[in-house]
């Protein structure tokens, strides 16, 4: 990567990047400071997640953390929790910590690390204090009988419900519906809502970035979303920008036409503020989500002969797509599993034969399961991918296990293959499904490595270049703002992340442990 | 008979894309069969219905002056749940139109335990001109499959579009794989007693032709299915009923009677509710809140016409 000794900035813009010498020209015109702060550190592109869900993390984000794995927040250091009896120990603590009445909502079981908790077990640690323990991959809740008190609860209903198991106090799948009948009321409330919000604010401040993507803003409810962001998120301190793609996108319905759909779309960036900002980029969805075991994948199908979701119906999918597309728009496309890809690709190999585009930004978000044949496809049609890299970190172990075999699971979220086809490809946290930390995702892309500490699939690995282009340059490519973001150059915004390290000098296994000093957002300082 | 449990049966439509679903819908939201139903559907814009039968319309609703209402499912299906069983007068039965790739069993689940609501039956449509091409596809093919083994009952649609072979090898080729009785429809039309449950057809009323938009095949469907109710004169031996529930041919499509068993049970209660809808059956406690005065309750049974007697099934239970 190219490299330089200083940057000028004007009115939140570069306006040279260089040396002091070469700038020369400007510094001779202009009235200026030098300013020395970061003469020891490194000057890094604003760190961009080009996909990640701050609504969906304002309701977790309240909630108490007890994965599998570590998290580092700006509010604490959460350790991991391996083990049924390390997990319940940990809700003990939480229990004597918060204050009476308060529920405690714990968020990061599963089953595969935590064995099965139930009703009992829950009622041991509290007779008094509602407790809900919420699934990983927002798969089941178990709750206790104090929690079924604080619901108002209809038992009689719950016990005629196929997936709620009310001796258990276990709510799955559909049944969690039933669950968020009489929790949603608390979970989405105003106050509650906003103070998940404002921690989303500091985690992405605190992971170094100065632009995310929203990849579904409104799966709560769009209007409500958008006056809950613009009030938590376009406050002068803020150190960000959120680029919003509509959640309801491809999903069809309410007997609009798909030209109204777009017409709307197409609309809403005339709403845009200074930090929220809509595009023409749209967002559908082809198959169910990972975490949650529902891709769709081609033969050999799950290990457990479960099967997956579709979330769009495949025709659905290619008349919206082909709408999508003539119009114009970016499309990215939700896919987890190859059969999700499969469907994704021959569509978008259907709409390049109908009517060719160049620059279409066409983009596979997440890239779960995939073949190195597909790949090749991609590149024909000048396909991207925002990849979900972290799968491998938390996933590939227990899906080799129990989902899908070693094989494939070890080739989860293919990166080496799209580098070496030339298919431009951005890395992203989905957040909470990943720790928004560009670059622990960066580490996991170059090293996969995963919890159990085995590298899966070496093959697949990423460059060091490639893996900080995908949370750099090629993260805002997929965003369409390769002009405005992404690296160091003349009229581009002042964004920067600056770290303690340079990424050359460490080498991409200490990627992730750089510690971070903060960032410049629009040529102001924010330190973490 | 009203719902002896004070639960309103849902009913779920499934069946993959353009396979009918709506067609049907429009069907039982317009027909004069004298329920009120609550119809849920995911793509209101498709639900077609004459501007003069539509009372009010409130954008997620709309209300029809047979009593009948029509409800987008915006967000969470629950939410559409709660928003039709606080109509007053609450609706006799809810119509759930399950996505078309939905697995309608999940669908199913929330009319198991929905509060105020219980399973009525799932049915699921197929289109016979494509079905069999869908089930190969590579993309849906697991799915279509998979819906129809979901199903208590199969109305293989648009059976007028094919030949009489054509349309048999199809409906023998759905039945090996779903299990349960397949009936064929066309233009939606389908004996009420068929996809509603029959506590809420009480008024005996059927199709009437002068409203539908096929006369013909509406009275053909009517023809196609017999319907028995016998006054029990005695309480039932309750092994004999059980036996008989799990033995009844597929021709029979659906029971529902309300007993007394001439065994006190276990969990006490003097009348039990008798329900089967395709294969599956339940036999549930219910309080005595009915007047049956002395009687052993009362049995109804839908059944093919022709293929079984319905009265002769009945009266089985309790001769001898």
């Amino acid at each position: 990567m190219p490299t330089a000794e200083a940057v000028a900035v004007r009115d939140g813009h570069i306006v040279e990047v260089g040396t002091l010498a070469t700038m020369a020209p400007w510094l001779d015109n202009y009235a200026h400071q030098v300013d020395d702060t970061f003469i020891d550190h490194v000057i890094m592109p604003g760190f961009i997640d080009p996909h990640l869900h701050p609504s969906m993390a304002a309701v977790l984000l309240p909630m108490e953390f007890t994965t599998v794995v570590e998290w580092d927040l700006p509010w604490s250091e959460i350790g991991a929790v391996s083990g049924r009896v390390e997990l319940l120990d940990r809700l003990m603590e939480l229990d004597a910590d918060l204050e009476p009445e308060a529920p405690l909502f714990a968020w990061g079981h599963h089953p595969i690390w935590h064995g099965e908790v139930d009703r009992e077990a829950l009622n041991e640690i509290s007779a008094t204090r509602p407790i809900i323990v919420w699934h990983r991959g927002y798969h089941s809740l178990i709750v206790n009988d104090a929690c079924y008190r604080w619901m108002n609860i209809d038992l009689d209903a719950a016990r005629r419900h196929p997936q709620v198991d009310v001796e258990k106090g276990a709510f799955f799948e559909t049944g969690l519906g039933f669950a968020y009948r009489y929790m949603n009321s608390f979970l989405l409330g105003t106050e509650r809502f906003r103070a998940g919000l404002d921690r989303m604010r500091q985690v992405i401040h605190h992971g170094g970035q100065t632009t995310i993507g929203d990849a579904a803003m409104g799966m709560y409810g769009f209007e409500e979303e958008w006056e809950h962001l613009k009030a938590v998120m376009e406050r002068p301190d803020t150190p960000f920008r959120i680029q919003l793609m509509p959640f309801e996108m491809g999903l069809g319905g309410e007997g609009e036409s798909d030209e109204a759909m777009i017409e709307r779309v197409l609309s809403y960036p005339q709403r845009n503020t200074h930090r929220l900002r809509f595009s023409d980029h749209v967002k559908m969805f082809a198959d169910g989500g990972f975490f949650a075991e529902l891709l769709m994948l081609k033969s050999p199908g799950h290990l457990d002969g479960r099967h997956g979701e579709w979330m769009t119906p495949p025709e659905r999918f290619e008349q919206v797509a082909r709408s999508f597309w003539n119009a114009g728009l970016k499309i990215h496309v939700h896919c987890s599993g190859d059969l999700g890809v499969e469907m994704t690709l021959s569509t978008l190999e259907k709409l390049q034969w109908e009517r060719p585009r160049f620059d279409h930004r066409f983009t596979f978000e997440h890239f779960g399961i995939s073949s190195a044949q597909q790949v090749a496809r991609m590149a024909e049609v000048g396909a991207l991918a925002s990849v979900n890299a972290y799968y491998v970190y938390e996933l590939s172990r227990a899906f080799a296990d129990h989902t899908l075999g070693y094989e494939r699971a070890s080739q989860m979220s293919r990166l080496g293959s799209l580098e070496r086809a030339g298919v431009r490809f951005a890395v992203h946290s989905d957040f909470t499904m990943a720790p928004a930390k560009p670059l622990n995702n960066a580490w996991v892309a170059a090293n996969r490595l995963n919890e159990a500490g085995e590298v899966m699939c070496p093959n697949e690995r990423a460059s060091l270049d490639a893996a900080l282009k995908a949370i750099t340059c090629n993260a805002a490519y997929v965003l369409g703002l390769e002009d405005e973001i992404g690296s160091l150059r003349w009229g581009k915004r002042a964004d920067f992340t600056i770290l303690e390290a340079d990424p050359y000098d460490v080498g991409a296994e200490a990627l992730r442990d750089i510690p971070i000093w903060g960032t410049v957002f629009e040529g102001e300082k924010f330190p973490i | 008979m009203t719902s002896p449990d004070g639960l309103v049966p849902v009913t779920v439509l499934g069946g993959y894309l353009g396979a009918g679903k709506t067609t049907l819908v429009n069907n039982l939201l317009t027909n004069d069969h004298g329920r009120r139903l609550a119809v849920l559907v995911n793509d209101f814009g498709a639900v077609n219905i004459d501007v003069d039968l539509i009372v009010s319309h409130d954008g997620e609703t709309i209300s029809l002056e047979n009593g009948c209402v029509c409800c987008s499912i915006s967000d969470a299906l629950g939410d559409s749940l709660d928003r039709v069983l606080a109509l007053d007068p609450q609706p006799d039965q809810i119509v759930i139109e399950a996505s078309g790739v939905a697995d309608p069993t999940k669908i199913a689940s929330y009319g198991y335990g929905w509060p105020g609501c219980r399973l009525d039956a799932v049915i699921v449509l197929a289109d016979v001109e494509t079905i069999q091409d869908r089930a190969k596809d590579q993309f849906v093919g697991e799915l279509i499959i998979r819906q129809l083994r979901g199903a208590d009952l199969v109305l293989a649609t648009k059976s007028d579009l094919v030949g009489e072979d054509a349309l048999n090898s199809v409906i023998c080729w759905a039945a090996e794989i779903a299990a349960v009785p397949v009936t064929p429809i066309s233009h939606g039309a389908i004996d009420p007693k068929i996809v509603l449950d029959l506590s809420s057809c009480d008024r005996d009323a059927s199709w009437d032709p002068q409203t539908s938009h096929d006369a013909n095949s509406l009275k053909a469907a009517e023809d196609m299915f017999e319907t028995a109710t016998l006054a029990l004169s005695r309480p039932l031996d309750r092994s004999r009923l059980e036996e008989a529930l799990t033995l009844w041919p597929q021709d029979v499509m659906r029971a529902k009677g309300i007993v007394r068993f001439s065994e006190a049970c276990d969990c006490g209660a003097e009348l039990h509710v008798v329900q089967r809808v395709g294969l599956r059956w339940s036999i549930e406690p219910t309080l005595p809140e009915i007047n049956l005065e002395d009687s052993g309750g009362q049995l109804m049974v839908v059944a093919r016409r022709g293929a079984v007697d319905a009265a002769s099934l009945i009266s089985d239970l309790v001769d001898g």
